[in-house]
């Protein structure tokens, strides 16, 4: 084949109000970094900082170096607001209590 | 009687060239019933039917394994349009299966949410985006409604939104459109 091969990527963030999948042809040997900066998305979202914002593909944390394969969807993710310790701290606490009540599990919602 | 032979050989090769070059040229893709069966059904993968997804669920209509009414989001304009397909008749939807209501999509409670990933390895579309330790956030284009993300998740901080009838959000009853997106689709 040629050595230019060039293939389809997706290029994604997401808010709650507003969620954007860019579709991108890029070239063979197009890093994760070259496509986020090539779809444009940095400009239409000026709060996304890459040195900040983690990047990965499909669901997995990813470097921004990492050479994209085809059908890849890159994606610029968030920070959590919640604290996951925190979090399970409180629910141990929750699940003590209904431990206690007679009502058992699922006593929530 | 030499002349005669090559002259019914050559005929003969080019025949059967030109044959061999048209079945070649003009193969048509066989479209079995399966894929026009998974044509039908609404792509909302979200398994009420008793299988795994929509297209296993075609597999199952087309062995004659599963009925043609038992797929709630779907409902009576996905049955009759699989009753005319298959020439079968159109019956009710089967309940045991659900029953049909609205589009709904989910959301997350950005407050809870403790990016544990559980959701995306549930969603079946791929509509949720993020990683560990980082937000999620559901993609709504893409969200089926299916919710299976739901009972995966540790704090319970996906909630069920129901979506209005909207001039964005209307489309005209399925199978048209699933048709046309699913030939979108093979176009790609």
């Amino acid at each position: 084949m040629a050595n230019r091969q060039k293939f389809q990527v997706e290029v994604a963030y997401a808010r709650p109000d507003v969620q954007v999948i860019i579709p991108l042809e890029v070239e063979a040997g197009t890093t994760l970094a070259e496509a986020i900066h090539v779809s444009g998305i940095l400009e239409q979202f000026p709060e996304i900082d890459l040195a900040k914002n983690k990047v990965g593909i499909f669901g997995k944390l990813a470097k921004p170096e990492t050479v994209l394969r085809e059908k890849d969807r890159v994606e610029i993710y968030r920070p959590l607001i919640a604290d996951p310790k925190e979090s399970r701290r409180k629910r141990a606490a929750k699940k003590e209590k209904s431990v206690q009540a007679p009502a058992g599990r699922g006593a929530e919602s | 009687m030499l002349t005669a032979i090559l002259v019914m050989t050559t005929l003969a090769v080019l025949f059967g060239l030109l044959l061999g070059f048209a079945a070649a040229r003009f193969k048509v893709e066989g479209d079995p019933v399966v894929d026009q069966i998974d044509a039908l059904l609404p792509q909302t993968q979200c398994g009420q039917c008793g299988y795994a997804g929509c297209h296993p669920y075609a597999e199952a209509i087309a062995k004659g394994e599963a009925d043609i009414n038992q797929c709630p989001p779907g409902g009576e304009t996905v049955i009759r349009a699989l009753a005319e397909l298959l020439g079968r008749e159109a019956k009710p939807l089967n309940a045991e299966h659900g029953e049909p209501k609205g589009k709904t999509v989910v959301e997350i409670d950005e407050q809870a949410c403790i990016g544990c990933t559980l959701c995306i390895q549930a969603c079946p579309v791929d509509a949720i985006l993020g990683a560990a330790k980082q937000m999620h956030t559901v993609i709504r284009e893409e969200c089926t409604g299916c919710n299976l993300c739901i009972p995966p998740c540790p704090v319970d901080c996906i909630h069920i939104v129901p979506v209005e009838e909207e001039i964005d959000t209307w489309c005209w009853p399925e199978p048209e459109t699933v048709l046309e997106y699913s030939s979108l689709e093979k176009q790609k």
